[in-house]
């Protein structure tokens, strides 16, 4: 194959990752749009170890390559991560577009990677030396730039299961309805029991350089009952407007700050 | 490997080009399959959508070295279907083409929605066809003409 290697193992895609320099490929609706040039292409889409929709007891882990079409038919896949995945562009993209490559393309605006943030998310990475799990906020470092190493692929995507099993909230703000990219994306999963909150996440897409957990905030809502949450509602919006930074796209700062608060807002008077 | 082999329409061939080169070029350049419209080559408009083992893609996002050992479907290799004439006698009694441009796009993405549901709703028709824009019906008239092929040509999906 001329420019191009398409391993039938992860062993042997890792063997040509150590070797050279090549594009990892999976399913290529990024990858397409901004079309490296002079560098060969990793084909991944066929390997059958990046596939799998796994539960371990633990996590459910979900293969680098698997499409988010795939992802949405699997009875594994939590309700959170098939509802930010269902409102990804259209189907033709969704029968393509994976769970790795929305990871590794470093987009600030990547609607499963939203979830995995809420949901506790790791990533497992491997390269012919090993390999290192490490939590969605260390991978995604900011738009463009992830801690992916230069030896390494992505294989799966691991969400822990005690937090899929939690209710979840989320809200994405597109221009339309289908193919639209996020400009302000929410969600987040909450453990409350007897009117006391144990544990709960608040992930945003439009609130930094990347998405975003302001996770002094989420332990400042543990303990407290949602009565008092509720009571202060606003003290917890202004505390996240002021812990995100908002900027100019292609919507202004501001709408994304009033609708992130908004969120934010919406999403303390759910909680129950 | 030599080669980037597939099948296309039904018959096998081997690509001796780049594997990143761009399906959609690949398709119309080197196989003549004119159907498949160039419209805006980053994954929004659908108008170079085909079906790459029974499943919607659109081509201008797939690189030439995935689709080796794959099958590929275009308006080319599907025209002469029982389910192409369904869908294209809708099509024609809904006036559901104008410019056409879309068209084999929407073809394509018809067939996928009604290979996997034969009797879909409305609204499953609509989010079906969601990435395939059009600039001239309106879209009724196409979604009306996929409806009316699922109704009328029960038992050809």
């Amino acid at each position: 194959m001329v420019n191009g290697y398409k391993p039938a193992t992860l062993q042997e895609a890792l063997e040509i990752r150590a070797r050279e320099k090549v594009v990892p490929y999976a399913g290529g609706t990024d990858v397409m749009v901004r079309r490296p040039e002079g560098i060969p292409f990793l084909f991944l889409g066929d390997i059958e170890e990046l596939k799998q929709i796994k539960d371990d007891g633990e996590y459910i882990r979900i293969g680098a390559a698997v499409t988010f079409t795939e992802g949405l038919k699997s009875e594994l896949v939590p309700a959170l991560m098939k509802e930010a995945v269902s409102r990804i562009a259209a189907p033709a993209i969704r029968n393509a577009g994976t769970f790795g490559g929305n990871l590794g393309n470093g987009s600030d605006k990547a609607d499963s990677v939203l979830a995995g943030f809420a949901l506790d998310g790791l990533v497992r990475l491997v390269s012919s030396k090993g390999e290192r799990v490490i939590p969605f906020d260390e991978f995604s470092v900011r738009r463009g730039v992830t801690d992916l190493r230069d030896n390494e692929l992505i294989a799966e995507v691991l969400l822990p299961k005690d937090k899929c099993a939690l209710p979840y909230y989320y809200q994405k703000i597109g221009g339309r309805n289908a193919l639209a990219i996020s400009r302000v994306a929410f969600g987040g999963v909450y453990d409350i029991r007897d009117g006391v909150i144990r544990s709960i996440t608040a992930a945003v897409i439009g609130g930094g350089n990347t998405c975003r957990r302001c996770r002094d905030i989420e332990a400042s809502l543990v303990g407290k009952t949602v009565a008092e949450v509720k009571a202060n509602a606003e003290e917890y919006v202004n505390a996240y407007a002021e812990g995100l930074t908002f900027s100019r796209g292609r919507v202004s700062a501001e709408y994304r700050r009033t609708v992130v608060m908004n969120l934010i807002r919406d999403y303390l008077a759910s909680l129950e | 490997m030599n080669g980037i082999c597939f099948v296309l329409n039904g018959k096998e061939t081997c690509y001796a080009g780049s594997a990143t080169d761009r399906l959609l070029d690949v398709l119309r350049d080197d196989y003549d399959m004119k159907s498949v419209k160039c419209g805006c080559k980053e994954g929004e408009c659908g108008a170079c959508a085909v079906l790459i083992d029974g499943v919607l893609v659109n081509s201008c996002c797939v690189a030439m070295g995935a689709v080796d050992g794959h099958e590929i479907l275009t308006v080319e290799g599907y025209r002469d279907t029982s389910r192409f004439a369904k869908l294209s006698e809708k099509f024609a009694e809904l006036s559901a083409v104008q410019c056409g441009f879309c068209i084999p796009g929407m073809i394509l993405a018809a067939e996928a929605i009604l290979s996997a549901n034969p009797h879909p709703t409305e609204d499953e028709v609509r989010e079906g066809l969601s990435g395939n824009i059009c600039r001239c019906t309106g879209y009724n008239a196409i979604v009306n003409a996929v409806l009316n092929a699922a109704k009328e040509g029960d038992g050809l999906w």
